[in-house]
């Protein structure tokens, strides 16, 4: 009866050892998760949360896919659900904020957010805040004795004044990456305005040039970009032979030698087959 | 009166002995081992090969353009020496039809390994663009096929019909069969006539067609602004190499044949010393065209073509290309410049590594190149930067080589080697002009 009992026991030690490591184990294998979140809104556009996950696994910074995240709209103490979104394979995800009256901001007209993951069986649960006033830039182009400018305006939406001393960034979009115009930053004076002059000689398809005004990473109030449409560039004459490369170009553009001879030599070939076979018939049939 | 008796004893085709029996097996189980390779293939997608962004063209591309090289040996030997009265042709010229008629059934099927998706084979028919080089390769290949395999009948017809006699009570089965191929050939004036006329018209008319395979196989490469490809010198420089390697095939084969059939009556140290100085001919020419080819790019020294050719003579890929011009080219055109060198032995041997030497030398016309990108390669996986065949690869590269020794082996098992009726024609043309100078 004592050696059942010790047995019993011994059993019971050792079933409790084991998930005792083997949570050990599960609790080893999880990594933590690092969430970078972004504020952007586009002047005229759309609003978006920018969100990177990334964990430090086996000293190295792995992006980490596939990860669900919620994402939340924090009033005093209240968490408003305002939407999920997974991370790509990159590790990044773009959570579009259809309206900004979607959320709401505190008494300080301060909106917060917060996203936040779960966890899950290799990575520890993560959340990450941020917090941003609503801003906007109104720009322009505006031509004066014949030299270009953008003139921009940095204004709190909540309280509609001008917000001065903030840096502002004027580029052109390009194909691969924006151009900078004028001086990197430009601080906004007291009405909340910068005023870039434009060079002249920008090239342009159709001459169009589209500018950008950024207030890039605010940690009050976020990142925001204007867009100005300006026709003012130098128009880009199109010198590439590529619609007339032959060798590329669709069915319809195979220019009229390249039909004509090939299939001269191939219908010429052919026929003589053709005649060949027919001569196999000949042979057949002539025994005599 | 011919002598058809000996003729057909010594050239009508043999049963295969054991070790006729084992080489057919083992070409059998290569085979085997690579559709097994190409099957785990099409499941998996090209995954199990180590081809990459950069060289998406690998051992098949080189192994494709190796057969079409190959088939070009019926138009250089039989074509062209038809044409040009070198009546020492007659006991070769048969092996050169099969050998070539193997290699571009080869080519064919190898083009097809290469691609991702062989199920969409039919899209370059439906949606083929004329101004695409590959479009010209898609109606080349099959139009040379048909040529080669004219080439190798026609003549035929005659010992078909010999056959068909001569195994009329030994093997009734075997003789039907020669009987239906002779088409009912009975040797009329009638026949002999449209025979020969039909001969003479697919002599001369397999070689624009074949001259037509071998630039536009050139022209896939240099249409592209690759370096080592971008070369007007291309479409020459294929038709040289293509002379080698299908002269070289045929140097290795012949002596096989000789040796396994007994042939030493047929095919003589004269056919040997012939054949010896034909591949000299065409290995000079080939020298003449890889000089032009690595030589001009050197001396003017553009950038990218400077760092190609120092990769290809002093890096990566320098032991195969010495190998390749000393071994496949130069070796030969020493040995062979002596008579002792143009024995059938050291032929063979000559033969063998002007073949090696000829696959290989596609293999660098192809890989070095596209591992030289415009734009540096950057950002990639180690691995990306070198090119080296997987073994899925090699094991389908190796059953497509089989599959075309295979192809030469049951040809030869079934045809006369050596034309039984031109043979005995031209044995009685002697007598007579040896009767009458007597």
């Amino acid at each position: 009866m004592k050696n059942q009992f010790t047995i019993h026991h011994f059993f019971l030690v050792l079933l409790s050892l084991l998930l005792y490591t083997s949570s050990f184990a599960q609790k080893v294998k999880q990594n933590k998760v690092r969430l970078k979140v972004q504020y952007v809104k586009i002047v005229d556009g759309e609003i978006y949360f920018d969100i990177k996950a990334t964990a430090k696994i086996k000293k190295k910074n792995v992006r980490v896919s596939d990860i669900n995240l919620t994402i939340y709209n924090k009033l005093n103490d209240e968490k408003i659900k305002i939407g999920k979104t997974t991370t790509n394979k990159n590790g990044e995800s773009k959570f579009i904020l259809k309206n900004l009256n979607l959320i709401q901001p505190d008494s300080t007209n301060t909106y917060s957010i917060l996203i936040s993951f779960k966890g899950n069986n290799t990575l520890k649960k993560a959340s990450k805040s941020i917090r941003f006033k609503n801003a906007n830039i109104i720009a322009k182009l505006v031509t004066k004795d014949s030299i270009n400018y953008i003139i921009a305006k940095l204004i709190d939406e909540s309280t509609n004044t001008p917000i001065s001393g903030v840096s502002l960034g004027v580029r052109l979009q390009r194909l691969f990456k924006p151009l900078i115009i004028g001086k990197e930053f430009n601080n906004t004076d007291k009405n909340g305005t910068i005023i870039v002059p434009i060079e002249k000689g920008l090239p342009g398809v159709d001459g169009n040039l589209i500018f950008e005004v950024v207030l890039n990473e605010s940690e009050e109030f976020g990142t925001i970009i204007a867009m100005v449409e300006a026709p003012i560039g130098t128009p880009i004459v199109d010198e590439s032979s590529f619609d007339e490369r032959t060798m590329w170009s669709p069915r319809n553009k195979t220019p009229l030698f390249l039909l004509i001879f090939p299939n001269l030599l191939i219908f010429g070939i052919w026929g003589l087959i053709i005649y060949l076979i027919t001569n196999l018939f000949k042979i057949s049939k002539s025994k005599i | 009166m011919k002598n058809y008796d000996i003729l057909l004893n010594d050239l009508a085709p043999q049963k295969f002995g054991k070790k006729g029996v084992i080489w057919t097996i083992s070409l059998i189980v290569l085979i085997i081992l690579g559709i097994i390779a190409y099957i785990d293939q099409i499941i998996k997608g090209q995954v199990v090969t180590n081809m990459n962004d950069y060289a998406l063209w690998g051992v098949y591309i080189s192994n494709f353009v190796f057969f079409v090289a190959t088939s070009f040996v019926s138009t250089i030997t039989v074509a062209v020496l038809r044409l040009t009265n070198n009546s020492w042709r007659t006991p070769i010229v048969r092996i050169a039809e099969i050998i070539s008629v193997a290699a571009i059934i080869m080519a064919g099927l190898t083009i097809t390994i290469d691609m991702g998706r062989p199920d969409r084979l039919l899209n370059l028919f439906i949606y083929g663009r004329m101004q695409s080089p590959i479009t010209w390769d898609v109606i080349i290949i099959p139009t040379y096929v048909v040529v080669s395999l004219l080439l190798l009948y026609f003549p035929l017809l005659p010992d078909f019909g010999l056959l068909n006699k001569y195994y009329k009570e030994k093997q009734p089965k075997l003789s039907k069969w020669y009987e239906k191929l002779s088409l009912n050939w009975t040797g009329s004036d009638a026949q002999k006539t449209i025979q020969l006329k039909s001969i003479h018209i697919i002599a001369i008319l397999i070689i624009p067609v074949g001259f037509m395979l071998q630039t536009i196989d050139a022209w896939l490469f240099s249409t592209l602004f690759r370096v080592g490809w971008d070369s007007t010198n291309l479409g020459a420089y294929f038709i040289s190499g293509a002379s080698v390697a299908g002269v070289g095939a045929l140097v290795c084969a012949v002596y096989v044949l000789q040796k396994v059939y007994k042939l030493e009556n047929y095919i003589t140290d004269f056919h040997f010393d012939k054949l010896g100085k034909f591949l000299v001919l065409t290995c000079l020419i080939y020298l003449y065209f890889n000089l032009n080819e690595y030589l001009i790019p050197q001396l003017t020294s553009k950038k990218e073509a400077t760092t190609h050719i120092n990769v290809l003579m002093t890096g990566e890929f320098a032991p195969l290309f010495w190998f390749v011009i000393i071994g496949g080219l130069i070796i030969p055109i020493i040995v062979l410049l002596f008579k002792k060198g143009r024995k059938p032995l050291p032929m063979f041997l000559i033969g063998l590594l002007v073949v090696i030497g000829s696959w290989w030398k596609r293999y660098l016309i192809v890989t070095p190149t596209l591992l030289h990108p415009f734009l540096p390669i950057q950002g990639v996986p180690e691995e990306w930067r070198h090119y080296f065949p997987s073994i899925h690869e090699w094991l389908i590269t190796i059953a497509t080589l089989a599959m075309a020794l295979l192809i030469i082996t049951l040809l030869v098992r079934y045809l006369p080697i050596i034309p039984i009726q031109r043979t005995a024609d031209e044995q009685e043309e002697l007598k007579i002009n040896k009767s009458t100078k007597s």
